[in-house]
This record gives structure tokens, C-alpha cells and sequence, in this order.
């Protein structure tokens, strides 16, 4: 338990830039808004460099002797392997098009919140380092030398970016600052600078296949607690299938969504969808995690984490993957996989067993995403719905960044909220779609020590938020993120109270009307349907 | 290590107060946790959901859905929150070991929050 400051304090935000100058890397770190390290188990788990016991709020943060080195050897190797993080570096001309569009410089007003001189942060290293002109101008042509308190300035702001890709959009050159994000994180950990909440998961994903670290007879009972709900609040016993060879799909969730509210109620939909359509399916208890912390720790971690889904498909004999509500597993699977660890031309192109659709647009990685499985679902009347059961919700779509931004998933969700759930309202435009605003703690920074800076960074969604409570009475945010569900509840809570979570699958089964159900008196929280009493 | 003792007895703790052997865990520890962070008495109904979550832990080496602590021993569906408003005073009071992960959050009228936990 811990005491935030008030929204009214946290409002006021002054965007009058300090009267340091910008190439001093000296930060001063905020309580709320950093977060505590990896921890040396998790590394040694993950057999990551420079495992130790450190703080941040000490001087020596025990780097190994050749840091430096090993920065510059690993910046070396990365602008010969990516040509992309090169052009980024090479091409800006800070004309600012990006400086206000991130969700964390509208909310805490700091300048190196600005995408551009976050950037800037690496990009003047490569400067001194890598350029002719640096080298010999140095900071005449916007160098900067690298010292220890480069790395700290880069632990702090390299951990405010949650890589949603927003200022990318803005810019004229199509910069990716979340590339630039992500290399600089995988650099510190080159020399062990990271963050405990993303190393201990990543570690967790290593050891027992998920985030959470749940136990395979642990992942199991809590969706046998689910099941026993469903009979509870539905009338029809479900029995999944754990790590059953042969079957035709295998079903990847993010494990968020087998442990916590809401996201647990996203799970029993998944599981009454599955049964209502009679679909031939096995979870498993190995590759229990959707997601991939890797994608936020370095390359070489993402693609080890994301093998083990393939390597399970591959053991059980399915025939393709279909994946759950999250958000950065198809920032890996879209963007990554393909060339990581695929192609998995061991599986065949997704093909609906319902509809006959095939799923070309999968027809390399041979993962579908539940939502593009449920939108053709609905379009070809496989679906026995009832919306009214939805009526005491008046629903807005959050665009999660990795599926809206990251995959052009836009369409979709909305065609399968409308279609489940009569009262639906579209936040304004420029927070939507494309231009959606980050919930403020995807990429590991949902741990507990940085709730100011989430609550700074989610001001621009919760704000979106609150204008279509105030306008529509909306009381419900939907969105196909497991993350999603883990931070803005508590966003929700702080600035637009009285706006509940949820995924996209819970609302669909609220609709289902399922083969030897009972009267639906309440929906999958347990909770009385208003008006529902005696209606079907 | 910092000391938690008590009538006789001694419990070693980490820097936040959680208990490192659950073993060394009774009422009377329970009763000091809750009393030293203005947490509810100890009765019958409290009583048991710390007993659910030690058994749980024992068996499964995670936090439970806390739904399904309630389920389990037929309380109200928010038993927990709305008997100690912070799930994780309830698993500390339980003498378990501290949850290095948070999951996810609520946050009340009064800006506090609160952590719905998950362990490592």
C-alpha cells in the first residue's frame, strides 16, 4: 500500500524546459518513477552478463571494469546488423513533429521525454563515437562523451518509453524511437543495468513456461477454478484439454489472464467460445505464456522465449497456433518471428475448422489472433448471440498500441464489440486507431515502484477516457491486451473512477448463448444483469 | 536480519516485515502483522483466509485468485479485499514470504493503492 499524490497535484505538469543544459546526464531519480533492478538470480537464469546485487540510488552501480568497451563494441555490432537503427541515428533533423505526442512528456513535462531528445540520448554517443564529424568536432557537432552517467541517464529515460510507437507515426522520416528504445535496453544489458520487474518475468518465462511463474499444476487449477465458475454462472461444465497430442489448435494465452481480475473473466470467455464452437483444441502447460519479456530484455531472450510455443506446437502435432487477448506478443509474433525463429513451416496455414477461412495473412508465423478468429466467426453467423445481455455496458475501445499501431488491427474489435454489445462510443480521433494512447506501463514498467510515472504516462488515455464518461456515460474500457487489464484498472481508478476493464472475449461470452445453459442471471463476474431477471 | 519477536518467540523478517520461514508463522505473529499495519482482528473469517492462503502456498508456491479464496470458504465474492483492503497485508499476515512481482493494482477514494500480487 502506498500514497500517491493527488490527481490535482499531478495535474499540474510545467512543460518550461529546466535551465540545465540537456547534454548534462546527471538525472536526479524520482521516487515512482524508476524501477528497482534485476535481481541476480534472474539473471543467472537467464544467463545474462554481470549478475549482482545493486541499487540505483547508490554511486556504484558495480558495472564490470569494461563497460565501456563492451557499450561500444555492442553499438558497433548492432549498426552493422541493423541498417534501420543506423538511418534513425543518421537522419534526424529534430524538427519536433514527435515532441508532444508522447503520453509520458504530455504527463510529467520533462524534455527527455521528448522522443527526439530521448533519442538524442543514444544518438550523440553515436555521434562522438561513430562520426567523422564528432570525432572530430565532438560536442561542436552534438557529441557527447560516454560516462557512467550516460548509462545512468539511460537506465531512467530508456525505462520511461513504453516503445507504443506513437511519435513514429508523427514523424516525417519514420523514425522508430521504440527501436531506439529497445536497442538501448538491450545495451544495458550487455554490462547487467536492467529492471527487476522485466528480468524476474522474463526469468519466471524461462524457468516454468509463463510470467507469473505458475507451476504447471498451478496454471492448471486455477483454470479447473474457472471452469467450476463457468458451471457456476453459466449451467454448462466445460472440460479443457491440457497438453493433449493431436489436437488440431493449440490456444497460447498471456498467463495474466489465468491469475488476476479481470483478466480471468477474458479466459472463461476464450474457454466457452472454444466449447460453443466445438473447436478442437489443447492449452498446454509448457508454453503457458503468450507473451514475451524478451522483447523487452534483448533479441537473443525474445527469441528463446517465443521458441518454446513452436517447439510445443511442433511436440503436440497441432496443426497451427491460435493466440490470445495480448498486445507485445504480436509485436514479436507480426514483426519478429518470421525471420527469429520461423519460418514454422512444420504447421499449415491456419485455416478456421468453422468457416474454411484461411488465415493467409498467418500463413508464415501460423498464429491467428482470437480476434481476427472471432471476426470471421461472427461475419459467417456461427455465433448464437444475445447483445441485450451486454446492455447495462456502455463500452469504449482502447487500441492496444502492438495489435492497433503495431499490426493494423483496427477494424476487427470494433466489428466484434459492435456486434456483442449495443452501446458502443469511440473515444475522439486523434486517441484512437493509429493515434491510440498508450496505457502508460506496457514494457515491464508495471511494477509497483513506478505507479507516479504510470499515472503521469496513462493521463492522455485515462483524459480520452473520462470525455466519453462525462459525454455517453460510458462505464466500461475494453481492450485485447493482458497488460491492458493489469494497468488501467488502477488508471481508471485514479482519474476516471467508476470506468471498469475488460477484454474483448469476456463480452462475447456475456452474449453467447450457449447449448444447455441456464437463465443467465448474471454475467461471468457474478454479477446480477440488471434487467436480465425473467427476460429469456 | 531483523527480528520479529514476540512473547518468547523470534521470527527472522525481511526489510518490509515479511516472514522468511513460513514455519515460523502463528496466530499471535499473525496478530502482531495485522495490529502493526491498523489491519483487521483476527476472528474466525480472517482467520481462515490467511489459513487457505498458507495451505495454498504450500501446495501450489503462488498466490491464489482471490476469488477463489472466497469461493473456497464461502464468504462474499471480494472477501478478502473488504476484510483487509490490501490483498498483500493478508499474505503477510500469513507469514509468507514477500511476492517479488506486482501484477496489478487498484487504487481508492483516497489515492492509496493496492497491490493484487503474483509470486515468483
Amino acid at each position: 500500500m502506498s500514497q500517491a499524490p493527488k490527481p490535482e497535484e499531478l495535474l499540474r505538469v510545467s512543460h518550461i524546459p529546466p535551465k540545465k543544459d540537456w547534454m548534462d546526464p546527471r538525472v536526479d531519480l524520482v521516487p515512482g518513477t524508476w524501477g528497482y533492478p534485476g535481481k541476480a538470480s534472474s539473471l543467472e537464469t537467464l544467463g545474462l552478463p554481470n549478475p549482482r546485487e545493486w541499487n540505483p540510488t547508490d554511486e556504484d552501480w558495480k558495472l564490470p571494469p569494461n563497460w565501456k568497451e563492451i557499450i561500444h563494441e555492442g553499438l558497433k555490432e548492432r549498426l552493422e546488423k541493423y541498417r534501420s537503427l543506423k538511418i534513425f541515428l543518421d537522419i534526424c533533423v529534430r524538427c519536433g513533429a514527435c515532441a508532444d505526442k508522447c503520453h509520458f512528456f504530455i504527463g510529467s513535462g520533462d524534455p527527455k521525454n521528448m522522443p527526439v531528445l530521448r533519442a538524442e540520448l543514444l544518438r550523440s554517443i553515436y555521434r562522438q563515437d561513430f562520426t567523422m564529424a564528432g570525432k572530430i568536432l565532438g560536442t561542436f557537432a552534438g557529441g557527447r562523451e560516454l560516462t557512467e552517467d550516460v548509462i545512468k541517464e539511460w537506465f531512467y529515460y530508456f525505462h520511461q518509453c513504453t516503445e507504443c510507437r506513437r511519435c513514429s507515426l508523427y514523424c516525417p522520416y519514420g523514425i522508430d524511437t521504440a527501436e531506439v528504445t529497445i536497442i538501448v535496453r538491450e545495451l544495458l544489458n550487455l554490462i547487467g543495468v536492467n529492471i527487476d520487474w522485466i528480468l524476474g518475468a522474463a526469468a519466471n518465462c524461462y524457468r516454468t513456461g509463463n510470467h507469473l511463474g505458475l507451476e504447471p499444476h498451478t496454471f492448471k487449477g486455477n483454470i479447473e477454478y474457472l471452469v467450476d465458475d463457468i458451471e457456476e454462472y453459466v449451467g454448462v461444465r466445460l472440460n479443457p484439454t491440457f497438453n493433449r497430442k493431436g489436437a488440431e489448435v493449440l490456444f497460447i494465452a498471456p498467463s495474466g489472464d489465468v491469475f488476476a481480475d479481470p483478466g480471468i473473466f477474458t479466459y472463461m470467455g476464450y474457454l466457452m467460445l472454444f466449447e460453443h464452437i466445438g473447436l478442437d483444441y489443447t492449452i498446454s502447460t509448457y508454453a503457458s505464456e503468450g507473451g514475451n519479456f524478451g522483447l523487452f530484455t534483448s533479441q537473443e531472450t525474445m527469441k528463446r522465449l517465443n521458441s518454446k510455443m513452436y517447439a510445443e506446437a511442433k511436440r503436440l502435432g497441432v496443426k497451427w497456433i491460435l493466440g490470445g487477448e495480448c498486445g507485445h506478443m504480436w509485436r514479436v509474433l507480426h514483426q519478429y518471428m518470421d525471420t527469429m525463429n520461423g519460418p514454422a513451416d512444420f504447421l499449415e496455414v491456419p485455416k478456421s475448422p468453422i468457416t474454411g477461412t484461411v488465415f493467409d495473412n498467418a500463413k508464415s508465423t501460423k498464429m491467428v489472433h482470437i480476434v481476427e478468429f472471432m471476426a470471421d466467426l461472427i461475419h459467417h453467423g456461427k455465433l448464437k448471440l444475445n447483445p441485450s445481455r451486454n446492455d447495462y455496458l456502455r463500452t469504449t475501445w482502447h487500441d492496444s498500441c502492438n495489435v492497433s499501431r503495431g499490426m493494423g488491427m483496427f477494424e476487427e474489435p470494433r466489428y466484434v464489440l459492435k456486434s456483442v454489445c449495443n452501446n458502443f462510443f469511440e473515444m475522439p480521433e486523434n486517441t484512437i486507431r493509429e493515434q491510440t494512447f498508450c496505457c502508460g506501463g506496457g514494457t515491464g514498467l508495471n511494477a509497483g515502484e513506478f505507479e507516479y510515472l504510470r499515472m503521469m504516462g496513462g493521463m492522455p488515455r485515462a483524459f480520452a477516457v473520462k470525455h466519453v464518461q462525462e459525454k455517453h456515460g460510458v462505464n466500461r474500457l475494453v481492450n485485447v491486451c493482458a497488460l491492458d487489464r493489469a494497468i488501467l484498472p488502477p488508471l481508471m481508478d485514479y482519474w476516471a473512477p467508476e470506468v471498469s476493464v475488460s477484454g474483448l472475449t469476456e463480452l462475447v461470452a456475456n452474449a453467447l448463448v450457449m447449448e444447455g445453459e441456464h437463465d443467465r442471471l448474471t454475467d461471468l463476474r457474478g454479477e446480477d444483469i440488471p434487467g436480465m431477471e425473467g427476460d429469456e | 536480519m531483523p527480528q520479529l519477536d514476540l512473547n518468547g518467540k523470534s521470527c527472522e523478517v525481511d526489510q518490509d516485515g515479511f516472514l522468511l520461514d513460513p514455519e515460523c508463522w502463528n496466530e499471535d505473529v499473525a496478530k502482531a502483522i495485522l495490529k502493526h499495519h491498523d489491519g483487521p482482528d483476527l476472528n474466525e473469517q480472517t482467520l481462515a483466509m490467511l489459513q487457505f492462503m498458507r495451505e495454498y502456498y504450500t501446495k501450489f508456491h503462488a498466490f491464489p485468485i482471490l476469488k477463489a479464496v472466497c469461493k473456497n470458504l464461502h464468504q462474499p465474492k471480494d472477501c478478502v479485499r473488504e476484510q483487509f483492503l490490501d490483498p498483500l497485508l493478508a499474505w503477510k499476515a500469513a507469514g509468507l514470504p514477500k511476492p517479488d512481482n506486482v501484477f496489478s493494482e487498484a487504487v481508492d477514494e483516497d489515492h492509496k493503492f493496492y497491490r493484487l500480487i503474483s509470486v515468483q
